[in-house]
């Protein structure tokens, strides 16, 4: 009798033994636990309440708060969250989640697919105003068998729905009942718990121990807002912060070399293009499209307006996922054929006049189209800027798409069916530039239905390839986004996230 | 003889010296540099301090300074002047209305004046950009407007004390006709605060074009403007403060130029302000 | 007393345009706030439901009556940008902007009058042209310009004061102070260019009129002559003038502020205005007008107070 009671007590030993080393182990990932992290943030925070929130802005700040269903690894592959493993139907018409048991909310609560249930019918409701409501529009139902199960059945098949689920928070589980208080006291069940928020100020958010994936290292992280760019780097420098987001971009040479300071700069997340107005009859000619990217080189574009910080790519797709067609090389700059070009379409010299509209919001928008228009003067074009600001930009180009040549730049939409579909299918929530073009729209709308991934992906280069041939859009580069952080900052390799815009601070940590 | 006396002083002769200096450049400036050399873009001297090939330095795309402070002069200018004017055409004549009626006509129209008074400039400045568009003509309509009911102030100030005083109502009695009294005797007695006034305000105007750059307003590049460039330079001051202190000194001596001659002209015109 | 309850009627006479004028350019602004917080996500269906949500679709004279309204019953509604009630933000902000203005109009009197005094006491002389000269340096180059350098020289070179943010008097009054003090200072000089001119302009009045030759015929020392006999009568028009800045001052902390991170009510304005948060728009751009046209009433009150006719000794 006595053996068995001390057979099963070293058992039990045992399995605790095991179990430790086996969870999620705070000591291995965190060299050193506890500090306040004090990060200048170059934007203002806005709406805190997740489903209504479009900007990026706060997305950074939100994603610290909320956990999805799933996510996505460095490699834009898409990987269980809160969602311990899920199974799509061989039809592509339904999927089964399976959720991860023991996740606990910030107010205490248990996750269950109760919460699931009520996050994603929030988002689903017009009432909420929800900004990801399109991901769901061909879901038609969400059942939940038990408390940790969810099955989304959908309308008609739409295979980039697990993707859209992992972008931009669009699958962000809260808890049940809490959406009317979600805009003043966020709660969810990521690696941090909110504490307060001063208007314009700052964001204070504080660990949360029962995080489900082990705890964070960091105690505190406060989210400075400082838009200033002087201001902002000054603060780095001073030690006032221990990070920053997005150095100048012609400073960035001078931190690096900075013996005390620590830079992360990469160029995935973020590209830049120049748009061509359908609306504008000059552009409806091929020719006068093909003109113009023979104008522009990108090279020394990209060294005038950003001091070189970013590179060139001819297609907005992600580097680093699958669709990306690696074989578009831009076109070179070549002011002859470019004027040979518009004399064909029946422009001569001077012929031809062009309005920019550049915002404000993107001052480097404003330099690139200063360059242009030495450029187009050399090909007897004249290109005259009017400066916007980001709210009369938003009216006049992307809603009313009154304009004739602009420019734009993108981040974190690496999900190639919100990407591709968006920008160039005619019905596309994106499509300001009026592009019609019936290739296009039938390979969008094929890839919407083919489940296989690999024959999704070479469908999504196709378009690459023919947005390139058509010139529906000059894409001129993808920008370098950077961190600056003090020596004292640890973790830095994990704190971007694989969109290249939203950050992650869970295994970031203070050598104090 | 006594006039040019009065001016002979140490601040009257730098003021205009100043004054004829930026008009001189104003306008033989663009005559004689061609436009292209103040939007060339040299990339590989860009936010160099001054030196031989550059005598001001350049800006952030390599452009030279020298030559886009010396033709942006014209359009700063330009701006100001416009800008004054207008708000002359609409101020003028309220304020002398206002002035010399008085009574329930004052009331109401100073109301107004006072009411738009408690706004700040910048905002009706930038409502009204986001209503015209940025262009250079909104810039001097948003100037004009913002400057306007200071200056209807003031005009009316002066157009009730001259319309109080003996001989104008001995004139309104012996029947002259209100207009007639307006302008034949009112106007020419209020002249020298409004050309003071007038002077100080151009000063204000060119600040004001600067101000308002910083919303997009006002010149579009790449052209020159003293407050564009001031604008640009935001971004690279800790590491080109030239950039940003030759258009400042530029529109530094307009002002001070402008407000020393103003100083001065009021010495001269306003009996009241002798010793 | 029928004086005092005029005045309080004209007041709030110019309340109400005030409250049109501000109702009517919020309105004319192209753009609203549903683009701002759906930003790029924007698409003409989701904007209108955005819309619909947030009440932007309601005739604009129901609009307009719930505004005043709510004003009257102490409810100033909702930001729609940071979905929060705007009367607690306003509170905070207008206690934030409160101690940089009164800083700045302090910093800029210290500097103003004595160099206004100097420039009227050599006037048309050197002096005269350089304090003109130093006055107009602070107004010739923008608020943005003295504001990086102060802070490039204060807080990156010496170390001497945060670069950006506010903290609020009541957590901790000297670092509330710190964060206000390089802001005012920047203002500050803004504020000095039309401050020392006023000084000079009614010094120069003052020290040509009779009562100041009798003094120096009775052999008063000139400093006694030109600091209590000049100055004490001329502080009136000055501290006038210094009031009626108001309106400027508070066009300049808009960029101030935001220019610092202060968090005060510039930055709260330009942050509704840039994103054409309505119902935050009015609100501030309602109370700064109120404040400015409550200061100006202010001064024409005490004006006879300070008129040198009546305080003649």
């Amino acid at each position: 009798m006595k053996s068995k009671i001390i057979h099963n007590a070293i058992s039990a030993l045992g399995a605790t033994v095991i179990l430790g080393l086996l969870s999620p182990a705070w000591a291995a990932s965190c060299p050193v636990k506890g500090g306040t992290l004090i990060w200048g943030h170059s934007e203002t925070t806005q709406n805190l309440y997740t489903h209504q929130t479009g900007t990026i802005s706060t997305m950074r700040i939100l994603q610290n708060i909320h956990d999805g269903l799933v996510t996505t690894d460095k490699n834009l592959n898409i990987i269980p969250e809160l969602a311990e493993s899920y199974v799509v139907s061989k039809d592509g018409m339904s999927y089964t989640f399976k959720l991860r048991d023991g996740v606990k909310f910030h107010d205490g609560s248990d996750m269950t697919s109760a919460d699931v249930k009520y996050s994603f019918e929030k988002v689903m409701d017009p009432d909420t105003g929800a900004v990801n409501k399109p991901v769901f529009n061909s879901v038609g139902s969400i059942e939940t068998p038990d408390n940790l199960t969810v099955i989304i059945k959908m309308d008609k098949i739409n295979a980039p729905f697990l993707g859209r689920l992992a972008a931009l928070g669009a699958g962000a589980i809260i808890p049940e009942g809490s959406a009317e208080t979600q805009g003043t006291m966020p709660v969810g069940a990521g690696p941090f718990k909110f504490v307060r928020r001063e208007i314009g100020n700052e964001v204070e958010l504080e660990r949360f121990d029962d995080y489900w994936n082990g705890p964070a290292c960091i105690e505190r992280l406060i989210a400075r807002e400082v838009t200033e760019p002087t201001v902002r780097l000054t603060g780095l420098r001073t030690g006032e912060m221990h990070l920053i987001n997005d150095i100048p971009a012609d400073r960035i040479d001078e931190i690096k070399a900075d013996k005390n300071l620590e830079v992360l700069s990469w160029s995935h997340g973020v590209f830049d293009f120049v748009n061509l107005n359908y609306k504008f009859e000059p552009f409806q000619d091929q020719r006068v499209r093909l003109a113009v990217d023979y104008i522009i080189d990108k090279e020394v574009l990209l060294q005038g307006a950003l001091w070189g910080q970013g590179k060139t790519a001819a297609s907005p797709g992600f580097a680093s996922s699958a669709s990306y067609n690696e074989d578009l090389t831009q076109r070179p700059q070549d002011i002859a054929k470019a004027k040979a070009l518009l004399k064909e379409a029946g422009y001569g010299p001077g012929d031809l006049k062009v309005v920019f509209k550049a915002t404000t919001n993107y001052p480097y928008h404003v330099e690139a189209a200063q360059i242009l228009v030495e450029w187009f003067r050399e090909a007897g074009v004249e290109l005259t800027i009017e400066q916007l600001t980001w709210a009369d930009w938003l009216g006049q180009v992307w809603v009313d798409k009154d304009f004739q040549m602009s420019m734009m730049n993108f981040n974190s939409i690496w999900e190639e069916d919100f990407l591709y579909y968006s920008l160039y299918n005619s019905t596309g929530g994106f499509n300001y530039r009026g592009i019609n073009d019936p290739v296009i729209d039938e390979l969008t709308e094929k890839a919407r239905v083919t489940i296989d991934d690999a024959a999704r992906a070479n469908i999504y280069k196709e378009v690459q390839q023919r947005v390139f041939d058509k010139v529906h859009d000059i894409v001129v580069w993808h920008r370098n986004s950077s961190f600056g952080a003090q020596k004292s900052v640890g973790g830095l390799d994990t704190l971007v996230n694989a969109d290249g815009a939203t950050y992650h601070f869970h295994k970031v940590w203070l050598k104090e | 003889m006594s006039i040019f006396k009065k001016f002979l002083n140490f601040k009257g002769i730098i003021g205009i010296t100043l004054v004829l200096c930026v008009i001189l450049i104003a306008v033989l400036a663009p005559l004689i540099i061609p436009p292209e050399f103040a939007t060339r873009m040299d990339m590989r001297a860009r936010l160099s301090p001054p030196n031989m090939a550059h005598w001001m330095g350049t800006d952030q795309l390599g452009r030279d300074l020298f030559y886009r402070v010396m033709l942006g002069a014209r359009t700063s200018i330009n701006i100001a002047t416009s800008a004054v004017l207008m708000s002359l055409v609409i101020g003028l004549p309220l304020g002398l209305i206002s002035g010399y009626f008085g009574g329930r006509t004052d009331n109401v129209l100073m109301r107004l004046v006072d009411t738009l008074l408690s706004f700040p400039a910048l905002l009706l400045a930038l409502t009204i950009s986001a209503v015209l568009g940025p262009n250079l003509q909104n810039t001097i309509i948003a100037i004009g407007i913002a400057f306007t009911p200071y200056l209807a102030r003031l005009i009316r100030g002066e157009a009730l004390r001259v319309a109080q005083m003996p001989y104008v109502e001995a004139a309104r009695s012996s029947g002259a006709t209100n207009t007639r009294l307006i302008i034949g005797h009112v106007l020419p007695n209020i002249m020298p605060v409004v050309i003071v006034q007038s002077t100080i305000s151009l000063a204000f105007a060119i600040l004001a074009e600067a101000g308002l750059s910083f919303l997009g307003l006002g010149t579009q590049p790449p052209e020159a403007s003293w407050g564009l460039m001031i604008q640009a330079s935001r971004d690279y001051l800790d590491r080109a403060p030239w950039t940003a202190l030759v258009p400042g000194t530029a529109v530094a001596l307009t002002v001070l130029g402008l407000n020393m001659f103003g100083d001065v002209l009021r010495d001269v015109l306003d009996p009241r302000s002798q010793s | 007393m029928a004086y005092f309850i005029q005045r309080l009627l004209s007041m709030a006479v110019t309340l109400f345009l005030i409250s049109i004028i501000t109702f009517t350019v919020t309105n004319i602004l192209p753009g609203d706030v549903a683009m701002m917080i759906m930003g790029t996500q924007s698409n003409p269906a989701a904007l209108a439901n955005l819309r619909e949500s947030l009440g932007l679709n309601d005739p604009l004279i129901y609009q307009y009556g719930r505004w005043i309204f709510g004003m009257l019953t102490g409810d100033w509604g909702n930001s729609l940008l940071f979905k929060q009630p705007i009367g607690p933000i306003l509170l905070q902000k207008m206690t934030a902007s409160a101690l940089i203005v009164l800083l700045s109009m302090t910093i800029a009197l210290t500097l103003a009058i004595p160099l206004g005094v100097w420039s009227a006491v050599y006037k048309n002389r050197w002096q005269d042209t350089a304090g003109s000269s130093v006055s107009i340096l602070g107004v010739s180059l923008p608020d943005f310009f003295w504001g990086i350098m102060l802070i490039l020289l204060f807080a990156r070179a010496l170390g001497w004061f945060p670069s950006s943010g506010f903290v609020h008097p009541n957590e901790d009054f000297l670092l509330a102070l710190k964060h206000a003090f390089l802001p005012s200072l920047a203002l500050g000089l803004g504020l000095m260019a039309h401050l020392t001119r006023m000084t000079r302009a009614t010094m120069t009045g003052i020290l040509s009129q009779e009562f100041i030759r009798v003094a120096r015929a009775k052999g008063l020392a000139e400093k006694t002559v030109i600091w209590q006999y000049g100055l004490a009568n001329a502080i009136g028009p000055v501290m006038t003038v210094a009031g009626l800045q108001m309106g400027y001052l508070f066009g300049s902390i808009i960029v101030m502020e935001s220019l610092f991170n202060y968090t005060g009510m510039g930055w709260l304005t330009y942050q509704a205005l840039l994103n054409r948060d309505m119902p935050l728009i009015q609100a501030t751009v309602f109370v700064i007008a109120a404040v400015v046209m409550l200061v100006n009433l202010l001064v024409d009150l005490l004006y006879p107070i300070f008129d040198p006719r009546i305080e003649l000794k």
